[in-house]
């Protein structure tokens, strides 16, 4: 037999998840056909569609479940996925490698991201000019674009960036997900500092030697996107810290302990990030009146923004990302999406909404370029 | 005061959703204006400096720039000139090259283009070696390491 009740609470939530998408659904509508949709390739029109429709169906997903973390992790990893993939396409089909050589370098064509950031600052200050072989305007990722792009994403959702704009950080995320327990439980919770320390050192070494030294020998996702030629020992090293990198800390560690563990540990980035969270109108809450303290949040933080005595006094650290998982996580609905000056408890979903319509808009279309040539790409093999 | 920081925390929580809205079609404008600022161009250790001079050949126009010994806050005892060979450039390149312009020859350089080899005559105490010989779009791009 029917329960009416159920249904139409049914109905009446799916009315209201339709009505909630609708304005994403015009609006990354407009933003990823540029305004212009040109449906005259049927291979285009097809990449677009699936790209545009899945995208909505998530955020409707999100809106309708009440779930955020699994289907923000799906956009999250494709992003990474398609991200490597349209880079790296875009390297082999220019110069049959994944490498840059000094040619490269000499003409200012390296593509620029926004960890690049951190070590630009002090020289830009004192010889006022960047210190990375790109183009400031015009070409694909210039130096520009970028730092608008994580200048405002930060300072409206903090280290929200890290997991809702990054285009590496779906890499560590999606191999934390790989394994249903972790087997590494016990990790150091000081280790969460250590961002700050690298921040340091680079942001200190690269305005001595005026070099990006994170991206020149440190940064692990060299291994997924461009790294310089080997030609000789130097380069080996560098290529071989790369790949010795991403292999501890974007696969193995993340995989074993299902934390993320680059994000956490070595990303200079995520540290001026996680100083922008004091900023940012959004954060994650815990209202402690209906918390029955089973630290579910605290075990399924991918990065250690919570800890036992934390939730006990409703305090999220800086170091939260805004993910999602924990929110997820909890039975009670204790812990929630908030805004600040928002007592916690109250207002629940009209922070949540406004939290998920933001930072769903800006990974949308941040990475619709992206997935949409990957997608195309993979459309055309398909279909050859 | 709880209502006061509850207005305040949603005027701040909208002003970010106008944010984020007005970012990606307002991107271009936006970017243009950063890359005007004064300190938004590429260091020259990268851009490889500022053009010297430059001398029309038979195929290729040589061009010169100014040495680079930039550092943070005082320019540093090693650095590089650049030296371009912009057009049609020919199987050998051999040049001398006055990047001072005192009027006496600081380097030759002979590169085969083809091979490709290149070689460097220091003749000044400035001038140390080659740090890049390379092909490049616009023709053939040398770096020579230099000391104050």
């Amino acid at each position: 037999m029917d329960n009416p009740g159920k249904t139409l609470q049914s109905k009446k939530t799916l009315g209201m998840s339709l009505l909630y998408t609708l304005p994403m659904f015009l609006i990354t509508f407009m933003f990823i056909s540029g305004g212009k949709p040109s449906f005259s390739d049927t291979t285009g029109t097809m990449a677009f569609f699936i790209t545009f429709l899945g995208m909505n169906v998530l955020f409707f997903l999100m809106h309708y479940t009440g779930k955020t973390d699994r289907f923000r992790a799906v956009l999250f990893i494709v992003f990474a996925l398609s991200l490597s993939f349209t880079l790296i396409k875009n390297i082999v089909d220019i110069r049959n490698s994944m490498s840059f050589s000094q040619a490269d370098i000499v003409e200012c064509k390296i593509p620029f991201c926004h960890l690049v950031i951190p070590m630009m600052i002090i020289p830009a200050a004192f010889t006022k000019s960047i210190i990375f072989p790109g183009t400031i305007l015009g070409n694909f990722a210039n130096i520009s674009s970028m730092v608008v792009l994580w200048g405002i994403a930060t300072i409206v959702l903090g280290r929200g960036f890290c997991s809702w704009g990054c285009f590496y950080g779906g890499w560590d995320d999606g191999f934390s997900r790989l394994r249903k327990k972790p087997l590494l439980r016990k990790i150091g919770d000081n280790w969460k500092w250590m961002p700050f320390a690298v921040l340091f050192m680079v942001a200190i070494t690269a305005a001595l030697t005026l070099i990006p030294t994170y991206c020149d020998w440190i940064c692990p996702f060299k291994t997924v996107t461009e790294f310089e030629q080997v030609t000789g020992v130097e380069s080996a090293a560098k290529a071989g810290v790369f790949i010795s990198l991403f292999g501890g800390l974007v696969v193995f560690l993340p995989a074993f302990t299902k934390k993320r563990t680059q994000c956490s540990f070595l990303c200079p980035l995520g540290a001026v990030n996680t100083l922008s969270n004091k900023i940012t109108p959004f954060t994650i809450k815990i209202d402690k009146k209906t918390c029955n303290e089973c630290f579910k949040c605290v075990d399924v933080c991918p990065m250690f923004a919570l800890t036992p005595d934390g939730v006990r006094s409703g305090n999220v650290s800086v170091f939260c990302s805004k993910c999602g998982k924990c929110v997820d996580a909890c039975s009670k609905k204790a812990i929630h999406y908030g805004i600040k000056g928002i007592p916690a408890g109250t207002m629940k979903n009209f922070s949540r909404n406004i939290f998920l319509f933001v930072s769903f808009l800006f990974i949308a279309v941040f990475s619709a370029g992206s997935i949409l040539f990957t997608v195309q790409s993979l459309l055309s093999l398909i279909l050859k | 005061m709880k209502k006061v920081k509850t207005v305040i925390g949603i005027i701040w929580a909208c002003a970010g959703l106008i944010l984020i809205v007005v970012l990606f079609p307002g991107l271009p404008g936006f970017s243009k204006a950063l890359g005007s600022l004064p300190f938004m161009k590429i260091n020259p250790r990268y851009s490889g400096g500022d053009v010297a001079f430059s001398q029309v050949m038979p195929s290729c126009t040589l061009v010169v720039r100014k040495p680079v010994f930039t550092g943070l806050w005082k320019e540093r005892s090693n650095g590089f000139v650049q030296v371009d060979w912009r057009g049609d450039i020919p199987a050998i390149i051999s040049d001398t090259i006055d990047y001072n312009m005192d009027s006496s020859p600081d380097f030759a350089v002979r590169i085969n283009t083809v091979e490709p080899v290149s070689e460097l005559v220091p003749l000044s105490d400035q001038v140390e070696n080659i740090n890049v010989s390379t092909r490049v779009s616009y023709g053939w791009a040398l770096r020579v390491n230099l000391k104050k």
